[in-house]
This record gives C-alpha cells, structure tokens and sequence, in this order.
C-alpha cells in the first residue's frame, strides 16, 4: 500500500519537473513569440475584420458592418474563381516543376567534380535576383519577339519568332518562376543528400541494388522531408507572387492570379478593401488547406514507394 | 561456398604515393574465418572494401571461386557485407531492410518473408522486424545487420568491425556467438578488426596487416607463439610482449640477465642491435641471487584474481627498462617491493631488420 502511494508522488513529482523543465525551454522564446504574434496576427485579424465590412474609398463612404455578404460575391464572382484557378495551377506547376529540376540538379552536383563551389554558385544566383528584375530580364532579353534569346534560337532553327509573354502569358510566367525556384529546391535537397550516410548506399550495392532501385527506394525516401518542406515553402511563396505578373504580363489572358485581382479590386484602382480583404482570407484558408492536403498525398505517394 | 584469393592487390588512393594495401597475398578457404587484424590506418577496411568491389583495385588481383572479379562491381561478386556502423536502411522497417537484397533479385514476396522470418528466428529478432532501425538498441541493430548478411546465403561474409559499436559485455557475447553462426552456416568469412584479442579468439587464422603491407598469417596460436618479425610479437598478445633493443656485440643480455635462446639461434652471428623478445608469462619473480636473474623495484602490480602482472622498473643498457612478469595466483608483491626476475620460458629474438632469427 505504502509502495502505491509513494510511487505516484513520485510520478506526481517526476510531472511537475518536466512541466518546470518545459517552462524553462520555453520562456525565453516569448519575446519573440509576442513580436511574431503582433506583427502577423495584427495586420490579418484586421483584415479579417474589414472582410466583413463595406468599405470603399471612392466615393468616400464610412465603413459599414455587412456580414458575409463579400464572401458569398467572392464564391459567386467568375473573374475571382479564375484568379483562384490560375493562382492554383501556377502554383502548382511552379513547385512541381521547380522540386523535379531542383532534384536533378542537385543529384548532379552532389558528386565531386573540378570547380564544384564555383558551379554550384552560379546556379544559385536566379534565386538572388529580385523578382521585379527577374521578369524584367526574362520579358526583354530572353522572350521578346525582338531581341529576345529564345527567339533568336528559335530563327536560327527556321522558327518564326514568338512573343511569349503575350501569346503564353501563363506559362511563361510559370518558365520564370521554375527559373528562379529551381535553385531553392536544388538548395534544400542537396543538403538532403549531403546528410545521407555513404555507407548506406554502399550497402545497397553491395547488396545489388541498381542505381535506379538505390534512388527510388533508399535516396528519394530519405529526401522525403526535405522535399516537403520545399513544397511547402515554394507553396506559400509562389501563391503570393505579384511582381513577375505585373512585369511580364500586367495580368493579361490567363494570367491574372489572386495577389494581382485582389490588388486591382483595391489600391489598384477598385478602391473596394472591404471585398478585396475578403479574397485575401478566402485564398489564406485555401492555401492552409492545399499545403496540408498537397503533403498528406506527397506522404502517402512515398510511403507506398516505400511498402512496396 | 567460395574459396578467396587475393593476388598482389595493390590499392592507391587518389592524391596520395603510398599503397593503402600494398601487393596483398592472401588465400583463404571455403569456409574459414579469417581475421585482418592491425592497427588504424593499416589498410584493413580497404583490403575488405577491395574484396567488396567497393574500392579500385589498382595492382594485381581478386579471386571468388577462382573467377576474377577484380574488376566486378560489388552486385555481381555475391557477397553481403556488414558496416561498422550497420548501414541500415533508416526509412525501411527491420523486415525491409533484410529483404531488401532478396527484392533486388526478384524473390517474390512470400518466399522473401519466409527467409526473412527464419533469419529472424536465428538472430532472435522475431519480435522486432516491424520496427525502424532508429527504435532498436545498439545490439539489436547489430543483429538486424547480420540478418541482412545471411539472409541472403551469400558466397562470402565481409565484416567491417562489426561489433565495435556495442559495449564491453555485449561485444564479448556477440563475439561467441558470432562465431558459433559462421561456424553453423559454414560461409567463408573475412572479418576485420583492430582489437587483436577479438582477432585470436574468433580466427581460424589471423592476417596481421601494418601499414598496408601483410606481417603474417597464421593460426592464433602460431601467430602467438611463433611471431615472424617485431611487429607482429609486440602487437599480439595483452599484456604486450616484452621487447627490449639489446647490442649484440658481446653476446645477448638484458640489464645483467644473460637471454637463454633455444638451439636454432645462433648468438654469436648477431651484431648491432637486435630485439629481444619475450611474454611476461615467460618471466618469472625468483629468491634473490638466482643466475642469470635481473634485479629490480616492482612499480605496478595489476591483480586480475586468477593472476597478477608485475610491473619491474631495472636499468638496461643505461636506461630505465620496465618488464612485466606474470605472476599466478594471488601475489604478495607490492610496489616499492626489490625482486629478481628470471627467464623461465621460450624467448624471441628480432634481427636488426625486425625478422624473426631462428625457428
Ligand atoms: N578515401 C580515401 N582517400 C585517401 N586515403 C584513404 C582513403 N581511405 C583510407 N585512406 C587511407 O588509407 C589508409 C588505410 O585506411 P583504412 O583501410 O581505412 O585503414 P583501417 O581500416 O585499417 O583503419 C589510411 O592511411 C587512410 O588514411
Ligand atoms: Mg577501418
């Protein structure tokens, strides 16, 4: 009886190290935490707020408490529902193409060859370049129908030249972003690479493991949460992007994703904030979805590579 | 089952001049244990790693079964090889890591669980094989690293210093038992450690490697009791050992003791500095005034019950000169204590070259 009793003050106790030991490791990232909170939260409870509201600039109006009423036009307006498609797609196909590059690469620089560093370096700069440049460059010396690179290959081989960025303004959006993407995602899974054990791979040949069996079932398994987590990066920056559209295209057909409509329902001319916030929330809970349902499937995809 | 023969195989790393193997002679027979034992650096992974396929053979040659596989990839040699770090898939379950080489050939599924299961019985892993390396004990990664081995039935076994990763205690048991598996399965076997008692306890014969070129290969018992060169008597054997550089020139002795040799060492050939050599079971503490004795103060005494080692500071040749003796039994000597030490056993004597003179 006695045995009983003690044993559990002695869990009792035992729990309440562990809480004074968490307390411990947590209380010196509160600072921060509270900064964090203020500086993000603020702004998007703020928003949260005007999306219930009717607030427009002209005709100067006072803001008005209008319910859901821009959240029932936000799922019913077509022009939103195709900002929110071409949001996706670009999206989509940005971080796809850009992990598959960046995969490759990555494979390819993680050997030891002469001048590895220096390589290396170079093919990280399209990420240094600031996106406003990036579409700038892209849009006058690699697509123009004039003095553009492509178009000039594209002469050279008896191809009539072609003005990319207004006859494809998606998928010459979507060229720019993988341009510039590719390296991060080349960036996170090279690190990936460079923390498998050597021997591991050893193993697998000596245990007759082709090149191609060794990548799908040891390697890309193991990559497995670096390639998540550039997903998911990749994900929450490219559904944001802005300049390269407005560089490129200015919004022209099909390219007009959610950041650039929104934009123009508000300061770029609409003058409509209460509406435009609304979109903005609406994307905010799509994206939250998306990346959570886009990495249960990544999951899933390379569990079963793995069982099988 | 495979014999092996390595044919003065030669291994240089890129960037560096000198071999890391350098021409390595060695046959080793169907179904043998044999042991690469030296010190770090001495090219013993390498010399496995050449067998494996998994390191350029830069010189001579490497037989499987008489076919020569020196320049085969390690999938075509059918050899299964365990890391000294293990080398487990982390993402595959125990179950899946030692299936995998059975997957790679196509087994299909059930007989692939089969063997897998009967592998499992044999190392006790029955109750592990659906959990992640990450959530098993050293030991137990370990065994899921032989299982991955034998699952395979493969024509050779290669070792990389497979238990240097377990404590004390285990590494002894899993040493036994690791023998007493080779021995059962009856797969030829190579095995490399730095640890020479590992080396004579598990060898059928024991390959003695320094500085990448071979010293000796022997039987354990030979290899201790008839040591080819210097490097070899003081490398095998715990405690060391006693080496002592002698001058030659007026016969051979050590501080004041006159060395007894047996009859295929002819003394008076020697000249310059010759070693003599000699375990400390071979010296014994003896009543003062004993011929051919050598006087000195005790300065270590390590009792390990069944026997003691007695560690006796004298002066040689001008220099302090410590030997150990064994001492059976519980000893009364203590430290401090003035004793005499006699030569009661076989002796060894190095050439100045470091090869052994006589038989
Ligand atoms: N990849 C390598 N490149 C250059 N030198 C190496 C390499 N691997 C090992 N060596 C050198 O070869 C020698 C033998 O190494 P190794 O076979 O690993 O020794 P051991 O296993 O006996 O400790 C060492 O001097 C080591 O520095
Ligand atoms: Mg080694």
């Amino acid at each position: 009886m006695a045995a009983v009793t003690s044993n559990s003050t002695r869990e009792e106790q035992v729990k309440a190290l562990q809480k004074k030991e968490a307390r411990r490791r947590r209380l010196p990232l509160l600072p921060a935490l509270l900064f964090t909170i203020v500086v993000t939260q603020v702004p998007f409870l703020m928003s949260l707020y005007y999306s219930f509201t009717k607030w427009t600039v002209t005709p100067p109006s006072p803001r008005e408490w209008i319910g859901i009423e821009n959240y029932t036009d936000a799922f019913t307006n077509m022009f939103f529902r195709q900002a929110a498609m071409t949001s996706v797609i670009m999206t989509l196909t940005s971080v796809v193409l850009s992990v598959i590059l960046g995969t490759g690469v990555a494979l390819l620089l993680d050997r030891k060859f002469f001048g590895q560093g220096f390589v290396r370096t170079l093919i990280i700069t399209p990420f240094l370049v600031m996106p406003v440049v990036a579409g700038l460059v892209w849009k006058n010396q690699m697509f123009s129908a004039a003095f553009g690179v492509l178009n000039w290959v594209l002469n050279q081989v008896g191809v009539e030249s072609i003005e990319f960025a207004s006859k494809f303004p998606r998928w010459s959006i979507v060229g720019v972003l993988v341009w510039q993407w590719t390296p991060f995602m080349m960036l996170i899974i090279l690190a990936g690479l460079q923390g498998q054990s050597s021997s591991v791979i050893e193993a697998a040949k000596v245990d007759g493991a082709s090149p191609r069996a060794t990548f799908f079932q040891i390697t890309l398994p193991h990559l497995r949460p670096y390639i998540e987590l550039g997903v998911l990066l990749g994900s929450i920056y490219l559904i944001q992007v802005f300049d390269h559209i407005v560089v490129m295209t200015g919004g022209g057909p099909g390219s007009t994703n959610v950041p650039l409509f929104v934009n123009q329902r508000s300061i770029g001319g609409g003058w409509r904030f209460g509406s435009a916030s609304a979109f903005s929330i609406v994307v905010v809970v799509a994206t939250i979805i998306l990346a959570t349902f886009g990495l249960r499937v990544l999951s899933g995809l390379l569990e079963g590579e793995e069982a099988a | 089952m495979a014999e092996v023969r390595f044919d003065a195989a030669s291994r240089i790393y890129p960037g560096t001049e000198v071999p890391a193997v350098n021409e390595l002679n060695l046959d080793i027979a169907d179904g043998e244990l044999l042991v690469l034992v030296g010190p770090s650096g001495s090219g013993k992974s390498t010399a496995l790693r050449m067998l494996a396929g998994l390191e350029f053979i830069d010189k001579g040659s490497v037989f499987i079964n008489d076919k020569d596989v020196t320049l085969a990839p390690p999938q075509d040699r059918d050899i299964a090889m365990v890391f000294q770090n293990y080398a487990l898939y982390p993402q595959m379950s125990v179950a899946a890591n030692m299936g995998f080489a059975l997957k790679q050939q196509g087994i299909p599924k059930d007989e692939r669980r089969k063997r897998v299961e009967e592998a499992a019985r044999i190392l006790d892993l029955e109750p592990y094989l659906d959990r992640k390396p990450k959530n098993l004990s050293g030991g137990q990664r370990q065994r899921v690293a032989m299982g991955r081995a034998i699952v395979r039935s493969p024509q050779v076994f290669l070792m990389d210093e497979p238990l240097s990763n377990l404590d004390a205690k285990l590494r002894v048991q899993t040493r036994t038992e690791l023998a007493d598996l080779q021995a059962r399965l009856g797969v030829t076997t190579v095995y490399v450690t730095h640890d020479q008692v590992e080396a004579m306890t598990m060898g059928h014969r024991v390959a003695v490697l320094d500085h990448g070129v071979l010293q000796q290969v022997a039987r354990p018992r030979d290899l201790y009791s008839k040591p080819e060169n210097r490097f070899v008597a003081g490398f095998i054997g715990s405690p060391a050992m006693n080496l002592v550089d002698v001058d030659a020139t007026n016969g051979i002795a050590i501080a004041g003791g006159t060395v007894p040799f047996d009859d295929s060492v002819n003394v008076a050939n020697q000249s310059g500095t010759v070693s003599v050599g000699v375990r400390p079971e071979h010296l014994s503490l003896v009543t003062d005034g004993t011929p051919d004795s050598i006087a000195g103060e005790v300065t270590v005494v390590e009792e390990l019950g069944s026997e003691a080692f007695v560690h006796v500071r004298t002066k040689h040749q001008g220099d302090d000169l410590t030997l150990v003796v064994r001492d059976e039994g519980e000893t009364s000597t203590q430290r401090g204590d003035q004793v005499s030490v006699a030569f009661t056993g076989p002796t060894h004597l190095f050439g100045a070259d470091g090869e052994r003179v006589g038989d």
